[in-house]
């Protein structure tokens, strides 16, 4: 940006003497229709979010009664959707984040030891290369490839039985599906966070791990002195990346949780049937529920943007 | 006592269906306390075989044994050996402080104020005492290297390594951190294993050079014997700057006949060659001299065809007479002396000074008399 700028007062003072002269000079066709193109693209991808946020403070007559992009006027201004969608949803945002937190941190910790494992460890090539092999087919195996196994696999595991203490203490015992939440997207996100790792580790300087070696380092104290606090940027990609699909992923909860009433529903379930009944739908109060899902994971953007910058850079 | 023996050490990498033999037997024997400069062309070995010393390459054959234990087996970490790498391989988000008292914190039972002392002691031997709080990133190429050096040394050890630790200075620097290096190793006593390309580094820093090609060891000697007596023809061209100047020639009876010219030899030095009839006669550019007019059986008259002013002395590209362009050999003349391009001049190839190669194996059979 600063480099453009740069370059920009260069012409400005090759052109010509006067400051407008030198403006204008810097006013091309080519200039005009590439702000025009960026104008018109910024528009068309912030109008939806636009729409659906003046949407969400409408009563159902604004709603029926103006265009979806125009503001609510007086009358038709409401904070109710909001906290309709607030009360629907609040349980649900709790549910989320017991498995979308633990499940995320863990498959990314894995995914880091096992990169770790696959890149600076001395075990023989022909061990590793099956190993890789086999993380990078998981990749690209698709969700619903694994539905029935994966309800299969379940029903066949007496988790409700070895949970029975939790029960005894009062917790609902729908809440077994939260672990079953949490293990199924440590396993299914661990190949894609392996890779992410892998490929950050293999640029790491093999001279600096075998002078940690030298100095008399294990591999385990290599990891933690060394790999780990150097791998700040790939986690936070890799959380940023493994959150947003943990918390938005609809077809596990519909296997693994299947309704809205059980005691353990994530947001995606319950925001699924929100404001939809026979008399029709509530769109202001569809739209309310949409934003309180998406802000955690706008949240964890802003929180590991930065770093997240720095590590898809690399 | 760390005394330091490779003994036999071969190391074989595995190649699609066939293999590469990158160190080939290689026999050493360093005593305690010896500065060894390991030198050679790019790809002759001498990483590798540092990295043998050090254990981060298994050994294919051969045994190594420091302080006349066995070590093939042992693990970098318990070694006892520290390296310095050409990258300097600090660790990036340690202080510089951080980065000395590493090695120190958990093989050792040392409590906190010693490593602190004994960090500080090496800051203060390495001039670094002030860059204790820096990060890598914040210090120059120099520095950097100052504080690789001072990460080694903190943790005295039986052996240091080092991987052309110098190579990535500028001039001016790796020579001002060469002296250093020499007065450091001089001072801690240690003995030394350096890795390095650079004959100059070879010749002014060692007690002894090992010299390496494609994996074989071609001699073991101080500088001065591998440049007055090298083993052989490889060692002859690679000690030196500029190389010898090598002529292919044959014995016939008491002379040696070259492409463009006849060289008689003495009785003591055909003692020598035996009855080798193919030879390579070999001569360094500062044992040629300007023979001005006087005529003698060393004596030919040749053409100047480049000469490079260095200041103290001139560097000439020569050619015979009758040869043709472009066949020169190099001599080097005292800087006042007039010579410029095109002229003709009369020089002498001192018969004392000469060295004779077999033609087919390399091995030197006859090398330059030296004054006592």
């Amino acid at each position: 940006m600063s480099n453009d700028a740069r370059t920009d007062g260069g012409t400005v003072t090759e052109a010509g003497p006067g400051a407008s002269a030198g403006l204008l000079s810097g006013l091309d066709a080519y200039r005009v229709l590439l702000y025009l193109g960026l104008l018109g693209m910024l528009s068309f991808f912030l109008i939806p979010i636009e729409s659906g946020l003046v949407t969400s403070f409408k009563t159902a007559s604004g709603v029926s009664g103006s265009l979806p992009f125009a503001p609510p006027t007086g009358g038709t201004f409401t904070f109710e959707k909001w906290r309709a969608a607030f009360d629907a949803l609040g349980r649900g945002l709790i549910n989320s984040a017991l498995y979308a937190i633990p499940a995320t941190v863990i498959s990314a910790l894995l995914g880091s030891f096992t990169a770790y494992g696959l890149t600076q460890s001395n075990w023989k090539q022909k061990y590793k290369a099956p190993v890789l092999a086999l993380l990078v087919a998981g990749v690209f195996i698709p969700y619903q490839a694994v539905l029935v196994p994966l309800s299969q696999f379940w029903s066949m595991i007496p988790l409700q039985e070895w949970l029975g203490f939790l029960w005894a203490l009062g917790i609902n015992n729908d809440y077994a599906s939260v672990i079953e939440l949490i293990i199924t997207h440590v396993a299914y996100g661990l190949p894609i966070c392996t890779v992410l790792f892998r490929s950050y580790y293999k640029n790491m300087s093999d001279e600096m791990i075998e002078a940690a070696r030298l100095d008399g380092a294990s591999i385990r104290r290599i990891y933690r002195r060394i790999v780990l606090p150097l791998s700040g940027p790939m986690f936070a990609v890799v959380l940023i990346y493994q959150f947003t699909q943990i918390w938005n992923d609809l077809l596990f909860t519909l296997v693994l949780v299947q309704t809205e009433s059980s005691a353990a529903a994530p947001i995606v379930l319950i925001l699924a049937g929100l404001g939809t009944s026979l008399e029709g739908q509530d769109f202001a109060l569809r739209m309310a529920g949409a934003f309180i899902a998406a802000l955690p994971t706008l949240a964890v953007y802003i929180a590991f943007g930065e770093e997240f910058a720095e590590g898809v850079a690399t | 006592m760390g005394t330091l023996e490779l003994d036999g050490v071969t190391k074989v990498f595995p190649d699609g269906d066939g293999e590469i033999v990158a160190v080939d037997d290689v026999d050493i024997e360093m005593r305690d306390g010896e500065f060894l400069v390991v030198v050679g062309p790019s790809g002759c070995g001498k990483s590798t075989t540092l990295r043998m010393v050090a254990g981060l390459e298994t050994i294919s054959s051969g045994e190594i044994r420091l302080a006349g234990q066995r070590v093939n087996e042992v693990k970098p970490q318990h070694r006892d050996i520290a390296m310095v790498f050409q990258s300097y391989a600090l660790y990036p988000h340690m202080t510089v402080e951080e980065n000395m008292a590493f090695g120190l914190e958990e093989p050792t039972d040392l409590s906190d104020g010693e490593i602190e002392t004994r960090v500080a002691d090496a800051a203060e031997t390495m001039g670094i005492a002030e860059l204790l709080d820096r990060k890598p990133a914040d210090l120059s190429g120099g520095q950097r290297q100052r504080v690789a050096l001072g990460r080694a040394i903190v943790r005295d050890p039986e052996v240091f390594l080092m991987d052309e630790p110098l190579s990535n200075l500028d001039a001016k620097l790796r020579s001002e951190l060469r002296t250093e290096l020499q007065r450091l190793q001089d001072e801690l006593d240690v003995t030394t294993m350096y890795v390095t390309h650079d004959q100059t580094e070879a010749m002014t820093m060692g007690d002894r050079i090992a010299i390496l090609n494609a994996g074989e060891l071609q001699q073991v000697a101080t500088p001065l014997e591998c440049y007055h007596e090298p083993a052989n023809r490889f060692v002859a061209g690679f000690i030196g700057d500029p190389s010898m100047n090598f002529f292919p020639v044959e014995r016939d009876g008491e002379t040696l006949v070259g492409d463009m010219f006849d060289y008689p030899l003495s009785g003591s030095t055909l003692d020598d060659v035996g009855d080798v009839t193919d030879l390579t006669l070999g001569v360094r550019p500062e044992d040629i001299s300007l023979a001005g007019d006087s005529a003698g059986d060393h004596t030919f008259s040749t053409v100047v065809e480049v000469v490079e002013p260095m200041g103290d002395e001139n560097t000439v590209y020569l050619r015979f007479a009758d040869a043709p362009e472009g066949e020169t050999f190099i001599a080097t003349v005292g800087g006042l002396q007039q010579v410029s391009a095109g002229d003709e001049i009369t020089v002498e190839i001192p018969e004392e000074t000469i060295h004779l190669f077999d033609g087919t194996s390399g091995e030197a059979v006859h090398n330059r008399e030296i004054d006592e």
